[in-house]
């Protein structure tokens, strides 16, 4: 047996032992809560907005100016 | 039965799908190799997302310009410049990684769920719109390299879009991560060539140990320069990749010291093959290599014929077709991965095309779209080429920002999430990442509207 190719494992060995509980689709369809954030944390958010919207209009102009 | 026609399997009154049991199956690969003490049998088993990401932003362009910096400028300040720009991304990407391997979910998704809509969206439409014209970018960059062997657009919008369609057509991701590693791997011809072109290896060497010379010129075009550099390294798209790739392979917090060890080596490997395409670009420095148009047709292949010889440019050139294909199979799967985020449905490579439809449809409709768009008689492609990086500067500093606030978010990462050390480290670049790109963006909006004048 080569030491790169492991062989397949036997059916029976293909169990949920091997993957983490939350690591199953099932477990990753359960929700999470939304994020409780500090006064820092919406300062920074608040920042990143004014940022997309300014910055966000500049480029669009710019890569539809230079198509143009 | 459940939707995937009943091949799930129920266990302990968990139901297993497709996804689980191909995952599962990989996951024990791993563990027997642990529990074996097999060290380079595990290195070898985890790799794959950080040297994909690290890779597939070597794309077409990021090559074309790199070569460009050195024909420009020949050996100096970008040289190492560029190996700092991949330690950057490595502390960028290692937090991707740890994310992804321990919350075991997408990026798009824990912003969604974490953040909310609003951000979710902007994430995940910008990046949608950005990748797209991005693939427009590495399908030129294939044409470009196919341009050399005489071969046209329709070559390669067929080349691309059969790569896409045959990587997704196993049902697995390791299948797809094992075909694009294999075909990473000849980014290294751009080093190959560098090594042909037989450089004065004492100035290369100078150049890394002193950062200089600095290049001459205009402030804001050096500053423009190196802006687009730093945009050309760091990108979000990468991102959203390593994250949701790490989960999808099914890493874990046990994983975690080879995942380190994927992306600092991805780094290595995608900085030196950065510096080949520089230093194979500086060949052309005394042939008036500062006027070559990489992307406005066969440029820089047919002129690295003429001054270093016929296999320098063969292999360039296939290094281009390489830059673009990889880029192409990874950005298509970021796109996959954030969209099917947004909308709630699974997005993995293990799943079956039944049940992520979704996922695979994005993956082949954005690459379908790039494809077309080359096919188009009289498209601006060489302006939509020019103009991609652009769009990602708006994008970048929230992608840094969301990451840093999810790599710290306790409830998520428990003692996982960053240290004090690690987060002086990831601000500092953030913010000296985000102020480049935003540079870059607002440099460019300047030029445009001529309220200055550009270099």
């Amino acid at each position: 047996m080569s030491e790169w190719l492991l062989p397949e494992p036997r059916e029976d060995e293909e169990v949920v032992m091997f993957l983490e509980r939350d690591q199953l689709s099932a477990g990753r369809r359960v929700r999470l809560p939304r994020a409780r954030l500090g006064r820092g944390g919406h300062v920074l958010l608040w920042v990143l907005r004014l940022f997309t919207l300014v910055v966000g209009a500049m480029v669009v102009y710019t890569f539809v100016a230079q198509l143009g | 039965m459940n939707a995937d026609g009943g091949a799930a399997a129920a266990l302990g009154g968990l139901t297993l799908s497709p996804e689980d049991l191909a995952r599962s199956r990989d996951r024990s690969r791993v563990d027997r190799a642990r529990s074996g003490r097999r060290h380079f049998l595990l290195v070898w088993l985890l790799v794959g997302p950080g040297i994909l990401a690290m890779l597939g932003e070597n794309d077409g362009p990021s090559m074309i310009s790199y070569a460009a910096t050195g024909a420009t400028y020949r050996f100096g300040f970008f040289l190492p410049f560029i190996l700092v720009t991949f330690l950057m991304a490595m502390v960028v990407q290692e937090m991707c990684m740890r994310v992804g391997a321990v919350t075991h979910r997408g990026y798009g998704e824990l912003i969604f769920q974490r953040y909310g809509k609003v951000w979710g969206w902007l994430a995940a439409g910008d990046l949608l719109f950005t990748n797209v014209v991005t693939l427009v970018a590495e399908f030129v960059a294939i044409r470009v390299g196919l341009a050399y062997f005489g071969l046209g657009s329709g070559v390669a919008a067929g080349l691309g879009m059969l790569l896409v369609l045959f990587t997704l057509s196993g049902g697995r991701y390791w299948r797809w991560e094992r075909i694009v590693l294999g075909l990473a791997a000849f980014n290294g011809l751009f080093l190959l060539a560098a090594i042909l072109t037989k450089p004065h290896w004492g100035s290369v060497g100078h150049a890394l140990a002193s950062f200089g010379p600095f290049p001459g010129g205009s402030l804001n075009t050096i500053l423009l320069l190196i802006a687009s550099t730093i945009g050309a390294t760091v990108t979000p798209w990468m991102v959203f990749f390593q994250q949701s790739a790490s989960a999808d392979k099914g890493l874990t917090p046990r994983d975690l010291r080879y995942g380190r060890i994927d992306t600092v080596l991805g780094g290595i490997l995608a900085a030196l093959f950065g510096c080949g395409a520089l230093i194979a670009g500086a060949a052309l420095s005394p042939h008036g290599g500062a006027s070559v148009q990489g992307l406005a047709g066969a440029g820089f292949p047919a002129a690295l014929q003429h001054s270093s010889g016929g296999l320098v440019a063969t292999l360039f050139a296939l290094g281009l077709i390489e830059a673009g294909a990889v880029a192409v199979l990874t950005i298509s799967a970021s796109t996959g991965y954030a969209f099917g985020e947004a909308v709630g449905k699974a997005s993995s490579f293990n799943a079956s095309f039944r049940s992520a439809l979704t996922f695979y449809a994005v993956n082949v409709v954005v690459a379908g779209l790039a494809a077309a768009v080359i096919l188009i008689p009289g498209a601006p492609l060489l302006k939509i080429a020019l103009n991609a990086n652009v769009l990602a500067t708006v994008l970048l500093p929230v992608t840094l920002v969301f990451m840093v606030l999810l790599a710290n978010d306790r409830l998520l990462m428990g003692r996982w999430a960053n240290g004090r050390l690690i987060n002086v480290a990831v601000i500092v670049i953030v913010i000296f990442v985000s102020l480049a790109g935003s540079a870059y963006g607002i440099d460019s909006f300047l030029q445009t509207v001529h309220l200055i004048r550009g270099g």
